[in-house]
């Protein structure tokens, strides 16, 4: 269980994160805080099962998109509030998760990844074709009801944020209970060797698409959250590639397979973004993932474990030096 | 109705030869590295971007600076392999996966800056020559393009069954630890594999550029074509490559002529979908891995 000083630290943490929309309020900033949390709860969400599982999806759009869209049509064409569009979202991912799982579970490491690529850029294809029931390429606005939070549309920026912050709570907990149950040892067997796992009497199908349930019902909350957020949908945005680009890079970068890994990985990348972005404007397209990608090779090349690693090897050393402050 | 089938056909069999050489890069690398390049249709890209600037501005033929951008790309497969691939290598997945699609996010995204999103095209004099025969049209430069493809892949064959280094890297595909016993250095072997893998899609490059026009995202069309003949093909068979990537190229060009034009891609999609489902080891049998 959790232990005295990580419950304070928690407390502490959580007790911050509340106040901050109040102390800081440009709307610039809020908005990097909105999208930090976004991404961390995306990573979150994606580390589950290519984190604890090391099932490397790159296809998570796949789930976003459905989210999105799910919540939004049950919006505009049948009056229906998204929060309840939230989950019926999650719950059509999760659905739509057993067939891609079914598909893409039957290969392994690299081909894995590029099925789940092939599925999410299947499902942005059909939504861009079908357009009687979607709008097709050009999208649609989302109808601006003012203040509505019914309706999850707010007109203050820090509800959104707390709207937000609850979700990647959700996430964080879901995790760190799957962390600690029979579920979570089972996963982690899967990813360190999948044959091995299965040897010792690990039921590695059902637990992989299980896990994928859960992320896929997580990742589509995030859809109908972004949505809402900015008033829009069309395919290219809500089947982005970049987001199953993101929702990878941040946990690897972070610390693939640990609790906390994807939200510090967000914290950095998305940081670097804005800091770029205010120095270099957008008129230089190209060089956020630029430097998203050199980031991405170093942490591979010489740090694999991601930050969390580097900073607990820090610490431990630290320890080694100053036994009794420890 | 026959007339536009030919046709139809016709052409997947061109722009099939191209995919050919993608994916057999793709494939050398799986087979002898074991590894996936998620970075090969960039290659393709920087193939085309030295030709173009080749052709712009010293005039040099497309399909002549081939014997440019291959030896360069193949220094390049060699220098990566050396410097990045070897650092990964191991039974660990992650690493791998995301070195070469961070590769592949790199290169592409500093193309998109040095050289913006524009389409860049070079029009030589035989880009609006065609050969008539009967109803059914041939550019010329296309069937240049897929003479010159196969050429490739058959001196690649010959290179792998005939030559002490060729033999070399089959034996290292199929028993690292068996060939290193019999004196194969796997450093050399490898470096070699991924510089050829490169110089192909080089090749592949200079050969599209009189008919295709180059853009930071051009490989991604490449490569997702390539990814699925090699499943399609089992994985790391040259071969087995070499025919799906002609079948993918038909099924596409039947695609656009009878489902729509827009339709090239779902068509892939689809194949790439059936064929899991229904024999994800390919059509050449072997294991799923």
């Amino acid at each position: 269980m959790i232990s005295m000083r990580n419950l304070i630290l928690l407390v502490l943490g959580l007790a911050i994160l509340i106040a901050l929309p109040q102390v800081v309020t440009s709307s610039f900033a809020i908005d990097i805080f909105i999208r930090i949390l976004l991404f961390s709860f995306i990573g979150v969400a994606w580390n589950l099962m290519g984190g604890y599982a090391k099932q490397l999806s790159l296809g998570h759009a796949a789930y976003f998109g459905l989210g999105a869209y799910t919540s939004t049509i049950l919006q505009i064409d049948f009056g229906i509030s998204p929060w309840i569009g939230m989950v019926a979202g999650g719950v059509v991912a999760m659905l739509a998760s057993l067939p891609i799982g079914w598909l893409c579970f039957r290969l392994r490491g690299p081909y894995f990844t590029i099925a789940t690529i092939a599925t999410a850029q299947a499902l942005m294809l059909i939504f861009l074709k079908f357009r009687d029931f979607a709008w097709g390429a050009e999208g649609t606005t989302i109808p601006n009801l003012g203040s509505a939070p019914l309706m999850m549309q707010f007109e203050s920026k820090p509800s959104y944020y707390y709207v937000v912050l609850g979700l990647l709570a959700l996430g964080l907990l879901i995790t760190w209970l799957i962390e600690r149950s029979w579920m979570g040892y089972y996963l982690v067997a899967i990813g360190e060797d999948e044959d091995a796992a299965e040897a010792i009497g690990v039921n590695a199908p059902k637990m992989k698409r299980d896990i994928y349930m859960i992320s896929a019902f997580l990742t589509a909350l995030a859809g109908t959250f972004y949505t809402q957020y900015i008033y829009f949908i069309d395919p290219a945005t809500a089947f982005s590639f970049s987001i199953s680009i993101e929702a990878a890079l941040v946990s690897i970068v972070g610390g693939i397979g640990t609790l906390w890994g994807p939200v510090i990985g967000t914290v950095l990348l998305e940081t670097t973004s804005a800091l770029l972005q205010s120095w270099l404007g957008s008129s230089i397209g190209g060089i956020q993932l630029t430097v998203y990608a050199l980031i991405l090779m170093a942490v591979i090349l010489w740090r694999p474990t991601g930050l969390i690693g580097v900073a607990t090897e820090a610490y431990q050393r630290y320890v080694r030096r100053h036994p009794a402050r420890a | 109705m026959w007339e536009t089938l030919a046709q139809a056909v016709i052409n997947g069999l061109l722009i099939g030869g191209i995919y050919a050489l993608v994916s057999i890069g793709v494939t050398l690398i799986f087979g002898v590295v074991k590894i996936v390049n998620f970075a090969q249709g960039e290659f393709v890209m920087i193939g085309m971007y030295i030709s173009f600037f080749l052709a712009n501005q010293f005039g040099i033929d497309p399909i002549v600076s081939l014997l440019i951008s291959m030896p360069v790309l193949f220094v390049a497969g060699m220098l990566i392999q050396h410097f990045l691939i070897r650092r990964v290598l191991g039974p660990n997945d992650m690493p791998q996966i995301f070195l070469t699609f961070a590769l592949s996010l790199l290169l592409l995204n500093l193309a998109l800056m040095l050289f913006s999103a524009n389409y860049r095209t070079v029009h030589t004099s035989y880009s609006d020559e065609a050969f008539h025969i009967g109803g059914l049209y041939i550019p010329v430069a296309k069937l240049i393009a897929f003479v010159v493809a196969m050429g490739l892949s058959g001196a690649l064959w010959v290179f792998l069954h005939t030559t002490d280094l060729g033999k070399a890297m089959r034996a290292a595909s199929q028993n690292k630890d068996v060939a290193m016993l019999m004196g194969i250095n796997p450093n050399r072997v490898f470096a070699v594999a991924f510089g050829a893998a490169l110089a192909l899609a080089g090749a592949a490059g200079s050969l599209l550029m009189p008919f295709y026009s180059a853009y930071p995202f051009v490989g991604q069309v490449f490569v997702l074509m390539a990814f699925v003949a090699v499943v399609l093909g089992t994985l790391g068979n040259v071969i087995g490559a070499l025919v799906a990537s002609l079948m993918m190229g038909v099924a596409e060009s039947l695609g656009i002529q009878f489902v729509g034009a827009d339709s090239g891609l779902i068509v892939v999609f689809a194949m790439l979908l059936l064929t899991l489902a229904f024999k994800p080891t390919g059509l050449g049998g072997g294991r799923a891995r």
